[in-house]
């Protein structure tokens, strides 16, 4: 056991406060007092920021704690303490020295955000899915932060959970026994995994002439987007897809947005919105009400007018123990007042995310 | 300005026969008359005021650009030049003798990252003795049947061999007709148009993938160094730093009169400088992202200084392993000890031109040829290919006429 930094250990509380409802929670409050406990004790983000004359005294704002970018976390040790784990980017052409790390010194706050998001954007209906998980187990790739989500999802939220990508990559014939089985059972099942994963899933059902019913209330997760895609696949046909192969309609299907470096996730508004009604309501990509995103002029760095194209830059009060605010190499845009839409990456920007997972060899 | 429209096959079809056709009557001229004819369409080409005007549109380019580059394509149309080339790959003599007759219709299949590449397309099919298709890509519709329309000024036989059309990627009808007909098709393009179009042409195809370019200045260079910062600034302002042959890393090598740190601060003043005589275009939210993401990433970059201003990023960087930047006037400058140790930085295959400020290149050129460079030239020079240039390291009409030869490395001075 490692000493919980009291900050950190508060904002856990204050997010398993929010994720049962009991309570909101300030967001500029948590943002500056964070800011304040990162440039004490984050030796290289403190450098930086005086570099640019920014100090706790002079943040009065949460838009304006200064951002790292997500290169800094290839380069640094971007913690405020002993990590108790260490989460590493996925990409493969420039090597595992290109690879980012995120120093995570207190998984509590990780698990506390990633546990209530998932719940309330994955599961707001309370379901508990059995969970078929197309990633590989932790004991294969502890550095994968996707893979200790889903550990806890499975462990707390699911019913039993299964890890269907072994050392050799996904691992179809027993992919598709699990499936049939969970079908024929009638059993709501939650399959998650890279989007790449499920196109191979796809084409083996194809090649196969599956065409599984999952039972009631099952859903898919799928994240990654189009990073290590065998054949190009878009959205309207992920979600065709996943009706053909799997019986799981399209408002059953839960994109999800994170990053190695935060510890908070944004989710599609698909499942969501249908449980509360809002069935016309735009897909977009929601987030819970600790982790704030601006979309920002690539020039100037400020806020993009609405709707417009930006850089994303996200700021999670989950990474307490990092930092907070991390400028991405995504493009996006707002959707309505409560969303975003991830519309790109930057061209050339260093290939990377959990699309690349099947990619790798599992640690030995 | 309207490009050409061909809205069916049919029609395309019928556009195909006629160049064909009129192929067939150039068969006893000499070459000589088609490079001389090429020569005068070229220089009336580039003095095409409606083309000046409406062309900075099209390919997002200012004015001044456009009015920069346009000369630079026309020139490489000199028809002393083009005699050279064909005595050169046809033989003694060939300048005087009708066209080869083994190739009847050669695609040409068109990016636009830069404007013009029509001419020197349509320059080599007709120099090849072929009828040629152009189908010009989305950012210039215009410059190929602006260029058909001044032959036809000067040689209406010879712009009669010529088709010049523009539709939007994945025509699929026309494409099949266009592909399947020709005896050369000539792709150039992203790796996925490349993969969409490869496939389904009947006759032989060659691929001009992306590729980057280098530039690199010795210790000699160095002694000249405020000349070679402003010729390396404008290979890398020109065309918006678009190309293959624009610059997208500078070596520098150590121990001469400037160090190349200071040589990068001196390339950031020259681009500084050349804002002026050719402003920078406001790019698309794509390029602008990605120079902020360079940026950004390289203050976090051990051993990395950023030198940002109007004109451009000059990123110097002590590892000298070879990551390209992106578009909009961004260059890395890294030290080298030695430019002997050069070729083994590119990346096999993916590097086009060398832009040299150095005394004796010629040491380096077997290297480089493994490495797959196709052309060095003095900087400032880069943009300024000649239509000899073994793009890809293929002799421009042996690749067309399909003879085979030795991998080419030319270098220019």
């Amino acid at each position: 056991m490692t000493d919980a930094l009291p900050l950190e250990a508060e904002l856990t509380a204050a997010i398993d406060a929010v994720a049962v409802g009991g309570a909101s929670l300030d967001f500029e409050t948590w943002a500056l007092r964070i800011f304040a406990h990162q440039f004490e004790r984050n030796e290289p983000y403190r450098t930086a920021c005086e570099r640019r004359g920014v100090t706790p005294a002079v943040v009065a704002r949460w838009e304006d704690v200064p951002p790292v970018p997500t290169a800094a976390f290839r380069h640094h040790e971007l913690t405020c303490g002993p990590p108790e784990v260490v989460f590493r980017t996925s990409g493969t052409t420039a090597g595992p020295a290109a690879r980012g790390a995120h120093l995570v010194p207190h998984l509590d706050l990780y698990r506390a955000s990633a546990l209530a998001a998932f719940r309330e954007f994955v599961l707001p209906d309370g379901a508990r899915p059995s969970c078929l998980f197309l990633v590989p187990a932790p004991v294969l790739r502890p550095d994968s932060s996707l893979v200790r989500m889903c550990a806890w999802v499975g462990e707390v939220l699911g019913g039993d959970h299964e890890w269907l990508v072994g050392e050799g990559g996904l691992e179809i014939e027993r992919t598709l026994q699990q499936l049939g089985e969970c079908a024929e059972r009638g059993e709501t099942v939650l399959l998650a995994g890279p989007t790449a994963a499920f196109v191979d899933l796809f084409d083996a059902c194809r090649t196969r002439g599956h065409a599984l019913r999952l039972g009631p209330g099952s859903r898919v997760m799928d994240t990654g987007g189009a990073k290590g895609l065998r054949r190009p696949l878009s959205r309207a046909g992920f979600f065709r897809e996943c009706w053909t192969h799997l019986g799981v309609a399209g408002y059953s299907c839960v994109n999800e947005y994170g990053m190695t470096e935060l510890c908070s996730q944004r989710y599609d508004s698909a499942l969501v919105d249908r449980f509360r009604g809002r069935n016309l309501a735009p897909r977009r990509l929601l987030a819970p009400p600790w982790l704030r995103t601006r979309v920002l002029d690539p020039d100037t760095l400020e806020p993009v007018p609405p709707g417009a194209t930006g850089l994303l830059c996200h700021h999670d009060l989950a990474n307490a123990g990092s930092v907070s605010v991390v400028l991405t190499e995504d493009l996006g845009r707002t959707v309505g007042d409560d969303g975003i839409e991830v519309v790109g990456r930057v061209a050339g920007a260093m290939p990377r995310g959990c699309g690349l997972l099947l990619a790798e060899g599992a640690p030995g | 300005m309207t490009p050409p429209a061909i809205e069916t096959s049919a029609e395309l079809r019928a556009r195909i026969d006629a160049a064909m056709r009129a192929r067939t009557r150039l068969a006893t001229r000499p070459l000589g008359e088609t490079a001389a004819a090429l020569a005068a369409a070229a220089t009336a080409w580039r003095a095409n005021a409606e083309l000046i005007s409406a062309l900075p549109a099209v390919a997002r380019l200012d004015p001044t650009m456009v009015a920069a580059t346009l000369p630079l394509v026309a020139e490489a149309l000199d028809a002393d030049a083009m005699a050279a080339l064909v005595e050169s790959e046809l033989g003694t003599g060939a300048i005087t003798r009708p066209a080869p007759t083994e190739v009847a219709l050669v695609a040409h299949v068109l990016a636009s990252n830069v404007p013009a590449l029509a001419l020197p397309a349509i320059a080599l099919a007709c120099l090849a003795g072929a009828a040629v298709v152009v189908k010009s890509g989305r950012d210039d519709p215009l410059s190929a049947p602006a260029f058909q329309h001044a032959l036809a000024a000067v040689d209406p036989d010879l712009a009669a061999t010529v088709v010049t059309a523009y539709w939007p990627g994945g025509a699929s009808e026309l494409e099949e007709v266009l592909l399947g007909r020709a005896d050369v098709a000539v792709l150039t393009g992203s790796e996925p148009a490349l993969a969409a179009l490869a496939g389904r042409v009947g006759g032989r195809v060659l691929t001009h993938g992306p590729r980057a370019s280098v530039a690199a200045v010795g210790r000699d260079g160095l002694e000249k160094a405020e000349r070679v910062a402003h010729a390396v600034a404008l290979d890398v302002a020109l065309y918006e730093q678009r190309g293959c042959l624009s610059p997208r890393a500078v070596y520098v090598e150590s121990g001469g009169r400037l160090a190349p740190r200071d040589f990068a601060e001196r390339l950031a003043a020259a681009l500084a400088g050349i804002t002026e005589r050719l402003p920078p275009v406001s790019t698309a939210v794509e390029e602008r992202a990605a120079t902020r993401v360079l940026r950004e990433g390289s203050e976090w970059t051990p051993g990395t200084t950023v030198l940002s201003g109007p004109g451009g990023t000059v990123v110097y960087d002590e590892d000298p392993s070879f990551r390209p930047t992106l578009p909009a006037r961004s260059v890395r400058v890294h030290p080298i000890a030695s430019l002997a140790a050069l070729p083994a930085l590119l990346p096999a295959g993916h590097i086009e031109c060398l832009g040299l400020a150095a005394r004796d290149p010629c040491d380096l050129v077997p290297a480089l040829r493994e490495r797959g460079v196709s052309r060095l030239c003095p900087v400032g020079r880069m943009q300024r290919p000649p239509l000899a240039w073994p793009r890809g390291q293929h002799a421009p009409l042996a690749a067309l006429l399909g003879h085979s030869g030795a991998l080419r490395c030319t270098v220019e001075t």
